[in-house]
C-alpha cells in the first residue's frame, strides 16, 4: 500500500445484469484535484457511486488511508468522510439553507425539539468560512444555481468531508460563477479536502485539475499529470480516435427565407425582435442566462404567447397559438431540459420518437404501428442511437442518446425549422461531435437551425450567423467570419 | 427475484393460516348460510350469536357472511351467488334491499336451495312477478312497533306538540313499515304536528347532522322518533350540542345496548326492543325443519316490546 | 431481441398473473367448490361490474389522475336509465341515455381539471357528492325497480352458455386494450401521465385528450350502471358506494402506477379478477366478514409491495 494516497481503488469490477460497467479499474487520490474523464457510459458515474455507497462493487479493493474498507451505504460513506455532489442537487427547495445543510442531523435541545439558534449559527459559520454570501435562513428555492451548489459544498463540509466528489459541477454556471467555484475548490484543497472532479469541459480541466484519470468503456486507460498532457491527447484517449476538429462545420447552400420575426414583443422578456432565418443555415443565438434566449425559442414554438408583432413562415403571416400549430408549420423545439420537458422518461424509445407524429401515423385515431416501428427503426439506425431495442425506456439511455431520441422525434415530423436550446449540455465529447454532424446533415437537406448555446466555442464553431441577445433585445449580429469570443461577450454584457 | 419469492411464500403462509383457523369448525352436518346486511351493527352481531348457538346444538355447519356496508345489496347478491356455488343446504338472508335481493333469491331457487328471510321482508309483488319463492319471513312486526312508538309519544306529549321523524333509507321495507305504523297512531291526533321528516340513512353520524339541521329550522320541536337507535343516538348528541338535553323526547327502535343505557340516563325516553338473537335462533331452527322436509309457517313473528326507564 | 422486447413490455403482467394462479391454486386445494365451470363463470360475472369501472380508472390513473366519482356517476346513470325505461323510451335509446349521463358527468370532471385547473382529487370528490345528490334528488331517494326481461337479459342472459355481463366485459377489455395500445388516445394517455410538459411541447392537445379520458371513465361507469340495474332489477340512488375504491384497488393491483405513465389493461383485468376470486373464495370457505376485509386489504398492500420489488429488480 502506498501511504501517500488518501484513497486507493484496486481492480474494481462492477457487473450489472448483462453489462460490465467497470472492468478492473484502478484509481488513486492524494491531496489533489483529480479529474475523472471519459465519455458518457465510460463508467465514471458508476465508479463514484461505488465510492459514495450508492452501488456495491462486484469485486476489487478500496483502501482509505491505507486500510481496506467496505463501503456499505451512502450513510457509511458520509461517516468515512466521502461526500458527493450530484449534477442534480439533493436539496429540499422549501426548506431553509441551514435546514438543508443539517438535514437528518439537526441539532436538538431534547429529542424531537430543534435547537434553531444553533442550527442557523453553525450553518452561517460554515457558509462564512466558505466565503460565500448566503443567508442561512433564506429558502433554497430562492437561490440561484451557483448558490445552491455552494449550499451542497457547505453540506459536505459540515459532514467533515475529506473527499469531495463533484459531478459536472459547472454545467449550469456562468463564467464568473465558475471562477468563484474554482477559488472555493482551491481553498478546500488547502483545508485538506481532496476533490474528485467529473467534467466534460476540457478547458476547465486544465485550469483546475492536478491529475486526470481516463476511463473508456468501463476500462482504465491511464492517469496523467495535467501539465504533461495536451488536449488532443486527452480526447484521443477518451474516444480512441483523433477528433480532427471539435466542430466539424460544413457549409450548406443558403436557400429561401423560411422564418421571419417582425417587431415581436412580450412584456418584460422580449423587445422589438426582428430577424430572418434561411434554409440551410445555422443561426446561433448567444447571450447570458436570462437574456431572453429561451423565451424567444418558446415564443416561436408557441409555448408562450407573444403580446404583439408578426411572425412569417415560408412567406406567409401566421398565428402560432400553441406547440401543435408550430408543429403543423414544421417547427420543432429541443428544450434545454431534456428530462423535464423533452422526454417522457418511462416511455420507450419508439414511443418518444413517434409522439409528435402520431397524428401522421394514424387514421381515424388508430395508429398504424407498422409505420411507427419502421420510423423508429429508421432513426435508431440513421442517428446511431445506442439502445438495446426500440422498446427500451428512454430513462435508461445516456444523455447523448437521449438527445438523439429527441432529434429523431422532430425529424420524424419532417421539420423545416429546428430550434436547439443548449444542444450539447451534459453530453460527452464523442456524442457532441455526432450531434454537430447531424446538424450539418440537416442543413444540407435544407432545414434551418436556430442554436441557442452558452458555450461560445460551440456558437463560433457551428453557426453561419450569430445573434447576441441582451435584456430581451437583439444586441448584435455577426457573420461567422467576423465573430470572435470578445465581440460576442462585449455585446452580451450590454456594450455598444 | 429472491425477495419476491419470499414475499409470495409469506403471503401464502398467512393466507393458509387465516383460512386454516377458520376451517377448524368443519363438521359433517347440513350447511346453513346466514347472510346479514353488515356486521357494523350490534343488531346483527346478536343475530349471529343466536344462530350460532342453536346451530352448534343441532350439529349444523353455520356459514355467516355479511357485506361490508349495510346498503350494498350487490355485495349481498354476490355472497348469495357464491354460497350457491358452495352448495349450502339453506340460505337465511336479511335483505339489504327488499326488491333488489329478488334476483339472488331466484338463483337460489333454481339451484334448489330454500331461502328464508329475516328482519326485512322481500317485496311481495316483485317476488311474484319473478315467479320465485321465499319459504318464510322471520321478523318483528315493524308496523306494530312503529304504532306502539307513536302511541307512547302521544301519551308523553299529552296529545299536543311538534314532532320530527328520522327515516331510514327510503325504499327499505323495515323503515317504511315503522314509519307508517307511527303515522297510524299519530296522524289522527289533532294536537300533534309532524314538522319534519327526513332520512339519515340508518347512520349515527347522519342522524346527528340531519337532526342538527332540523333543530335549526324548528327549534320548538318537542319529540323525535328515529326509525332505528343509531339515528336516535345521533339525535341525542345533536340535542346535547344544542344545549337542550332532556328537553326533547327521543324515541328509537331496536333497543340496542347503547340505547338502553341512554334510556337509563334519561337522554332517550324509550325504544322498541326487537329480538335479533331470537331471529337468528328461529332462522336456523326453521332452516333445519326445511332441510328435513317439514313444513313451516310463512310468517314467524318475533316478539317486540316497548323499552322505557 | 423480439423476445426481450416482449418481456420488457409484458414482464410486469406475469407477476400479477402468477399471483392470480397461486391464489386460485390455494383455493382449489382448500375447497372442492372453487374449481368448477359454474363457479368460474360466477366469479367472472361478479367481477364484471368492478372490472368495467376499473378500465376507466386505469385510463385516468395512467394520466396521473384519479376519479373518485365513479360510484356516484354509476348511481346517477342508473336511476336516469331506469326512469327512461319506465317512461317508455325505447330500450336502445334508454341505454344510450344512461351512457350519455355517465359521459357528461365524466366530461364535466375533465373540463374542471383541464380548464378549471382543479386537481383531479378535488374535482372528482366534488362530482362524487354532486352526482350522488342528483341521483337522490332525481328519485326522491327511492329505488326504481321492475324491468322487462329484455333489459334484464343484459345481466341474466346467456349467449352460448356464457353470461352476458362476461361478454360485455370481454368486449370492453378488447376495445380498451386496443384504444390504449393502437390509437392516438392511448399514446397520449401514457404521454400525459409520463410527462405532461413534454407532451404539451410535443404538440399533444393535453386539455382535449384528458377531458376525453375522464369522459370515457364516466361513460364506463354508465355501462356498469346498466349491468348493475339489470342485475338487481332495480336502480338505487345509493348504489355504487365505495366502488371507486374497488376500482382503484383493481387498477393498482394490476400494476398501474399512481404516479402515472404506466399501466396496462390486461393488468387491470387480472387485478379485478384477483379481487373477485378472493371474495368468492373467502365466501366459499365461510370466512368471517371481518377477516375478509383484512385479507383483501393485505392483498392490495402485498400486490403493490411485490410490484415495487419487481420494478427494483428490473433496474
Amino acid at each position: 500500500m502506498n501511504k501517500n494516497f488518501k484513497l486507493e481503488m484496486r481492480k474494481i469490477c462492477k457487473i450489472f445484469p448483462g453489462v460490465v460497467a467497470l472492468d478492473n479499474v484502478d484509481f488513486e487520490l492524494g491531496e489533489e484535484v483529480h479529474i475523472l474523464l471519459g465519455e458518457n457510459g465510460a463508467g465514471k458515474s458508476t465508479l463514484v457511486k461505488i465510492l459514495s455507497g450508492a452501488y456495491q462493487k462486484t469485486s476489487g479493493q478500496i483502501f482509505l488511508d491505507g486500510k481496506e474498507i467496505e463501503i456499505k451505504n451512502p450513510k457509511h460513506a458520509q461517516d468515512l468522510g466521502i461526500s458527493i455532489i450530484y449534477q442534480e442537487f439533493n436539496l429540499v427547495p422549501h426548506l431553509s439553507v441551514a435546514e438543508n445543510i443539517f438535514l437528518g442531523r439537526e441539532p436538538t435541545l431534547m429529542p424531537g425539539v430543534l435547537n434553531l439558534k444553533k442550527l442557523y449559527n453553525s450553518a452561517q459559520k460554515i457558509l462564512d468560512d466558505l466565503g460565500v454570501e448566503i443567508n442561512a435562513r433564506s429558502l433554497v428555492k430562492d437561490l440561484g444555481v451557483a448558490q445552491q451548489q455552494m449550499v451542497e459544498v457547505a453540506k459536505a463540509l459540515s459532514l467533515d468531508a475529506r473527499i469531495l466528489i463533484m459531478d459536472e459541477p459547472t454545467s449550469a454556471l456562468t463564467e464568473q460563477e465558475i471562477e468563484r467555484l474554482f477559488a472555493t475548490i482551491r481553498d478546500l484543497l488547502k483545508k485538506g479536502v481532496s476533490v474528485i472532479y467529473i467534467s466534460h469541459r476540457l478547458e476547465e480541466l486544465f485550469e483546475i485539475g492536478d491529475r486526470v484519470t481516463i476511463l473508456r468503456d468501463g476500462k482504465y486507460i491511464g492517469t496523467h499529470r495535467i501539465d504533461d498532457i495536451s488536449k488532443p491527447e486527452l480526447i484521443r484517449m477518451m474516444v480512441n480516435r483523433e477528433l480532427k476538429e471539435q466542430f466539424p462545420k460544413k457549409k450548406a447552400a443558403i436557400g429561401d427565407e423560411i422564418l421571419r420575426l417582425q417587431n415581436v414583443e412580450k412584456d418584460t422578456v422580449l423587445h422589438d425582435i426582428n430577424f430572418s432565418l434561411y434554409r440551410g443555415e445555422i443561426l446561433g443565438i448567444a447571450g447570458l442566462l436570462g437574456s431572453g434566449r429561451t423565451e424567444l425559442a418558446r415564443a416561436i414554438f408557441g409555448a408562450e404567447r407573444i403580446d404583439s408583432g408578426n411572425i412569417f413562415v415560408k412567406g406567409k403571416q401566421v398565428k402560432i397559438t400553441g406547440p401543435r400549430s408550430a408543429i403543423n408549420l414544421d417547427i420543432g423545439f429541443l428544450t434545454e431540459d431534456r428530462k423535464c420537458q423533452g422526454l417522457i422518461l418511462n416511455l420507450s424509445v419508439k414511443e418518444n420518437i413517434c409522439l409528435p407524429s402520431v397524428d401522421r401515423f394514424s387514421k381515424l385515431g388508430v395508429v398504424n404501428r407498422k409505420k411507427e416501428v419502421e420510423a423508429a427503426d429508421f432513426y435508431i439506425n440513421e442517428l446511431r442511437i445506442k439502445t438495446p431495442g426500440m422498446y427500451q425506456k428512454v430513462m435508461y439511455l445516456s444523455g447523448g442518446n437521449q438527445q438523439k431520441v429527441i432529434i429523431s422525434k422532430w425529424l420524424c415530423t419532417n421539420v423545416d425549422v429546428l430550434i436547439f436550446d443548449e444542444p450539447t449540455r451534459g453530453i460527452d465529447v464523442g456524442s457532441k461531435v455526432e450531434i454537430y454532424e447531424l446538424m450539418n446533415k440537416l442543413i444540407a437537406g435544407g432545414v434551418a437551425i436556430i442554436m441557442i448555446s452558452s458555450e461560445l466555442p460551440e456558437i463560433l464553431g457551428m453557426s453561419d450567423r450569430i445573434l447576441v441577445m441582451h435584456q430581451g433585445r437583439i444586441a448584435g449580429e455577426f457573420s461567422a467570419e467576423e465573430a470572435t469570443q470578445e465581440k460576442i461577450l462585449h455585446k452580451a454584457l450590454g456594450g455598444d | 427475484m429472491k425477495k419476491l419469492s419470499v414475499f409470495l411464500m409469506f403471503f401464502v403462509f398467512c393466507l393458509l393460516l387465516v383460512v386454516g383457523c377458520q376451517r377448524s369448525e368443519k363438521s359433517g352436518g347440513p350447511a346453513v348460510a346466514l347472510v346479514m346486511k353488515t356486521l357494523n351493527n350490534p343488531f346483527f352481531i346478536d343475530m349471529e350469536k343466536g344462530a350460532k348457538e342453536v346451530a352448534d346444538s343441532l350439529g349444523i355447519q353455520l356459514i355467516s357472511q355479511a357485506a361490508e356496508r349495510e346498503v350494498d345489496v350487490e355485495k349481498q347478491m354476490q355472497i348469495i351467488e357464491n354460497l350457491i356455488q358452495r352448495k349450502v343446504d339453506a340460505i337465511c338472508v336479511a335483505p339489504s334491499g327488499s326488491r333488489e335481493i329478488v334476483p339472488a333469491i331466484c338463483k337460489a331457487n333454481r339451484a334448489g336451495i330454500p331461502v328464508l328471510t329475516i328482519d326485512t321482508r322481500v317485496d311481495k309483488t316483485t317476488l311474484k312477478e319473478a315467479g320465485c319463492r321465499v319459504f318464510t319471513f322471520i321478523g318483528s312486526d315493524n308496523f306494530e312497533g312503529g304504532r306502539i312508538a307513536g302511541e307512547f309519544i302521544v301519551n308523553k306529549l299529552e296529545g299536543r306538540g311538534k314532532v320530527a321523524l328520522l327515516e331510514g333509507i327510503p325504499g327499505h321495507e323495515t323503515g317504511d313499515s315503522r314509519l307508517s305504523g307511527f303515522h297510524k297512531s299519530v296522524d289522527d291526533v289533532a294536537g300533534i304536528e309532524i314538522v319534519a321528516s327526513q332520512t339519515a340513512n340508518w347512520e349515527r353520524d347522519q342522524g346527528f347532522n340531519v337532526f342538527q339541521n332540523i333543530l335549526q329550522a324548528h327549534p320548538e320541536i318537542q319529540a323525535v322518533f328515529a326509525c332505528n337507535d343509531m339515528m336516535a343516538l345521533g339525535a341525542v348528541e345533536a340535542i346535547a350540542a344544542a344545549g337542550k338535553s332532556g328537553k326533547i323526547f327521543v324515541m328509537g327502535f331496536d333497543a340496542t345496548t347503547d340505547a338502553r343505557e341512554a334510556i337509563n340516563n334519561g337522554t332517550m325516553i324509550g325504544s322498541i326492543a326487537q329480538n335479533p338473537y331470537e331471529m337468528g335462533r328461529l332462522a336456523v331452527i326453521n332452516a333445519f325443519h326445511l332441510i328435513n322436509k317439514e313444513t313451516i309457517p310463512d310468517y314467524i313473528p318475533v316478539k317486540i316490546e316497548l323499552v322505557t326507564k | 431481441m423480439q423476445q426481450k422486447d416482449f418481456l420488457i413490455h409484458y414482464g410486469r403482467q406475469f407477476g400479477t398473473l402468477i399471483g392470480l394462479l397461486v391464489l386460485s391454486a390455494i383455493l382449489w386445494i382448500l375447497t372442492p367448490y372453487f374449481l368448477t365451470v359454474s363457479n368460474l363463470l360466477n366469479i367472472a360475472q361478479q367481477t364484471s361490474i368492478n372490472a368495467i369501472i376499473a378500465v376507466g380508472m386505469t385510463f385516468v390513473i395512467i394520466t396521473a389522475g384519479i376519479d373518485l366519482s365513479v360510484g356516484s356517476i354509476l348511481a346517477f346513470s342508473g336511476v336516469v336509465l331506469a326512469w327512461a325505461i319506465q317512461v317508455g323510451i325505447p330500450l336502445p335509446l334508454a341505454l344510450l341515455i344512461g351512457l350519455l349521463v355517465g359521459l357528461v358527468c365524466g366530461l364535466v370532471n375533465g373540463l374542471l381539471i383541464t380548464f378549471g385547473k382543479l386537481p383531479p382529487f378535488i374535482s372528482t370528490l366534488g362530482m362524487m357528492s354532486v352526482a350522488r345528490g342528483a341521483a337522490l334528488l332525481f328519485t326522491q331517494g327511492r329505488p326504481i325497480s321492475g324491468f322487462s326481461n329484455t333489459f334484464r337479459f343484459l345481466a341474466n342472459g346467456e349467449i352460448l352458455y356464457i353470461p352476458t355481463p362476461i361478454i360485455i366485459m370481454i368486449f370492453v377489455y378488447f376495445v380498451a386494450h386496443y384504444l390504449l395500445t393502437h390509437t392516438k388516445l392511448g399514446r397520449y394517455t401514457y404521454a400525459m401521465g409520463g410527462n405532461e410538459e413534454a407532451a404539451v411541447l410535443s404538440g399533444v392537445n393535453v386539455r382535449m385528450f384528458k377531458t376525453i379520458v375522464y369522459g370515457l371513465c364516466g361513460m364506463l361507469s354508465g355501462l356498469a350502471a346498466i349491468i348493475l340495474t339489470a342485475r338487481l332489477n332495480s336502480a338505487q340512488p345509493i348504489a355504487g358506494m365505495m366502488y371507486e375504491l374497488d376500482a382503484i384497488a383493481a387498477t393498482v393491483i394490476g400494476g398501474t402506477s399512481l404516479v402515472g405513465g404506466e399501466g396496462t389493461i390486461v393488468g387491470t383485468l387480472i387485478g379485478a379478477l384477483i379481487m373477485g376470486v378472493l371474495r368468492n373464495g373467502l365466501n366459499l370457505l365461510g370466512v368471517s366478514s371481518f377477516v375478509q376485509q383484512t385479507v383483501i386489504g393485505s392483498v392490495i398492500i402485498f400486490a403493490v409491495l411485490i410490484d415495487m420489488a419487481l420494478k427494483k429488480s428490473k433496474k
